[in-house]
């Protein structure tokens, strides 16, 4: 497994151009929407500024973005080609799978996140104790393992053609909902209430909270790692079940 | 587990090798010019060879069934829609042969395969692959497969795919003596992605070998392979014949099912039409064909007579025989005294006994 975890690793760090869009990508959105607002203006409701509220939701979009899209795709296309099915004819475990996916997804996702914290220091001004940016850094990092599980789990319940659409779909609908695009407090209460328990929505909070000086709430990990555990063992369940041929 | 006793394992190991040392004799015995002149010691001990490898297949899978099957089908029924791709199949592997698997496509050879190895689920019976499910028999390391649609990793190298087999496998091989025996040394540093289709199909088979494996399954192997590379391909597959592993291999080439089997099962329309030794089916369809002129009277009774025979035919002058060792008929034919006029003998391989039996299937079912 760990010779697994090892090769899907290194695998990704040789696809030079999935990593370097996927690496650049976030700060660059974040400079496009954060970048013209005044570095002390307010974003109502969180009690943060433009730039704090967007350095989190650009380093979570731009995580959830190269470990959903990325794994989803991928996933698909290796079942299609039958690597999937001579991988099953070995002793590895279904959760062997997921977690070396995870962990090729995270290899992606780091480096993201710390470019995003660097864009947004130098250039926004943004200034944080050194406990905020190593837990801010950690906590988004670790949060976007729930995605890479989901990514697995969205490339096994899709092939072919219909992978892409629904990737979209459950991406934007998490995104837009979850609060990385604007603040969730623009919604009316009826969505929020919905939207509180999307693991996107757990996901911005963690960070949102460390950046105003707060340990995360247990009740976000609560949600968070619930969702963890259950995409995991979906994926996992999906990978040893499936029995249809791509 | 294999359970069997050791005992109950030798025979079959030795008339596995007297089966391939027999495939060897008839290659050489074809191409000898001695042999052609038919004289009259090499053709007889030929015949008699030939006789005794034909009953030597089901004695095998006597000895075999004492222990505990590698592979058993229990009315095993699968369909994907309205069709039938498998259809109460009942089928048992034994320790230690090497079985091909024959038949036309759609025959539902992959399916069996897919069902062997758990990578689909049957919809009614049970496949057990060492006493129980197929799952837990791949996760004990004890079966290796190369699947026609078995993909590869991308973007890695071929030494490092090999090297994650191995590590999977709980008895693995050392990584370079695999790579060695599957022939992909001079690859190994390749990616794979940029493999051509035969390089790829020597790394599916290294993939299959990377460990202590009792029962290898292979789905069409030497496809896209050169001469010399599936050469190569079923020396190795020999050796583990030799070490008492059971292979099961599905195949288009019926030379392959002649010469490496020693139990051929054709399949089609998702039901074993015929079960035996590769001479077992050529005798089911009547493996040649003599055709010859007589003068005078014919002795119908004397003809019927003649060794190896199963039809015949008399229509004027002409008799047409089909016979599962023309060698032994013909020769037989000279000895009645006889001067058969115009003889030919027309090699009917296993290929056309394999035509033979399908087609009567197909008609039979037409008719139905």
């Amino acid at each position: 497994m760990k010779t697994l975890v090892r090769l899907e690793i290194t695998r990704t760090m040789r696809n030079k151009r999935f990593m370097f869009f996927s690496v650049i990508y976030p700060a660059a959105l974040f400079l496009l929407i954060a970048g013209p607002a005044k570095n002390t203006a307010r974003i109502g409701g969180t009690g943060l500024t433009t730039p704090l509220y967007y350095m989190v939701a650009m380093a979570s979009f731009g995580a959830l973005t190269a470990v959903l899209m990325g794994n989803s795709e991928r996933i698909a296309k290796e079942r299609a080609k039958g690597w999937v099915r001579q991988l099953r004819l070995t002793s590895l475990p279904g959760r062997g799978y997921v977690i070396a996916k995870i962990a090729s997804a995270a290899t992606v996702t780091l480096p993201a996140i710390l470019v995003v914290e660097i864009v947004a220091a130098s250039v926004k001004g943004v200034r944080l104790d050194a406990w905020q940016w190593g837990a801010l850094t950690l906590s988004i990092w670790a949060g976007s393992f729930v995605f890479a599980a989901l990514g697995v789990a969205i490339g096994y319940i899709a092939s072919g053609d219909a992978v892409r659409p629904l990737t979209m779909l459950i991406y934007f609908a998490l995104s837009i909902l979850g609060g990385l695009w604007m603040p969730f407090t623009i919604f009316p209460n009826w969505l929020q209430n919905i939207a509180k328990w999307l693991p996107t929505h757990a996901y911005t909070a963690l960070g949102q909270a460390i950046e105003v000086g707060h340990a995360p709430h247990l009740t976000d990990i609560t949600l968070l790692t619930g969702y963890l555990v259950i995409f995991t063992g979906g994926a996992a369940w999906f990978y040893r079940k499936d029995t249809r041929k791509a | 587990m294999r359970t069997g006793p050791v005992s109950a394992m030798k025979p079959s190991r030795r008339s596995l090798r007297c089966c391939v040392f027999f495939n060897r004799l008839r290659a050489s015995a074809a191409n000898c010019p001695g042999h052609d002149g038919g004289t009259v010691a090499g053709s007889g001990g030929f015949a008699k060879l030939y006789a005794m490898s034909a009953t030597a297949a089901p004695r095998t899978a006597q000895k075999g069934e004492t222990g505990t099957p590698v592979v058993r089908f229990t009315s095993v029924n699968k369909s994907f829609g309205q069709v039938r791709a498998v259809s109460e199949l009942h089928l048992q592997l034994h320790p230690g042969e090497t079985v091909a698997l024959l038949g036309p496509n759609g025959a539902g050879k992959s399916t069996t395969l897919d069902l062997l190895l758990g990578l689909r689920n049957a919809d009614s019976g049970t496949v057990e692959v060492f006493g129980s499910t197929p799952a837990r028999a791949i996760a004990k390391g004890k079966v290796g497969a190369m699947l026609q649609s078995g993909g590869l990793m991308e973007e890695v190298k071929v030494r490092e795919l090999v090297k994650l087999a191995c590590d999977l496998h709980p008895r693995a091989y050392p990584p370079q003596q695999v790579m060695e025996s599957a022939g992909v040394t001079d690859i190994a540093d390749r990616m794979v992605n940029k493999l051509s289709g035969g390089q790829e199909q020597r790394v599916r088979f290294a993939l299959a070998t990377t460990g202590a494996n009792d029962l290898i399954i292979l789905d069409e192997p030497t496809t896209g392979m050169d001469v010399t590379v599936r050469q190569a391909f079923w020396a190795t597959m020999r050796e583990q014949a030799a070490a008492d592993r059971t292979i099961l291999f599905a195949t288009h080439y019926l030379e392959e099912a002649d010469a490496i089997a020693d139990r051929v099962i054709v399949l089609h329309r998702g039901r074993i039409l015929a079960d035996g030794s590769a001479a077992e089916i050529k005798a089911k369809a009547g493996a040649r064909r003599i055709v010859f002129d007589l003068e005078g009277p014919i002795d119908e009774a004397a003809l019927r007579g003649l060794p190896s025979l199963t039809t015949l035919s008399v229509s004027g002058r002409t008799v047409r025989i089909q016979s599962i060792d023309a060698d032994a008929t013909t020769h037989a034919l000279y000895g009645l005294g006889l001067y058969p006029r115009n003889l030919e003998v027309s090699g009917l391989g296993l290929e056309q006994a394999f035509i033979a039996i399908t087609d009567a299937a197909t008609a039979e079912e037409a008719t139905r």
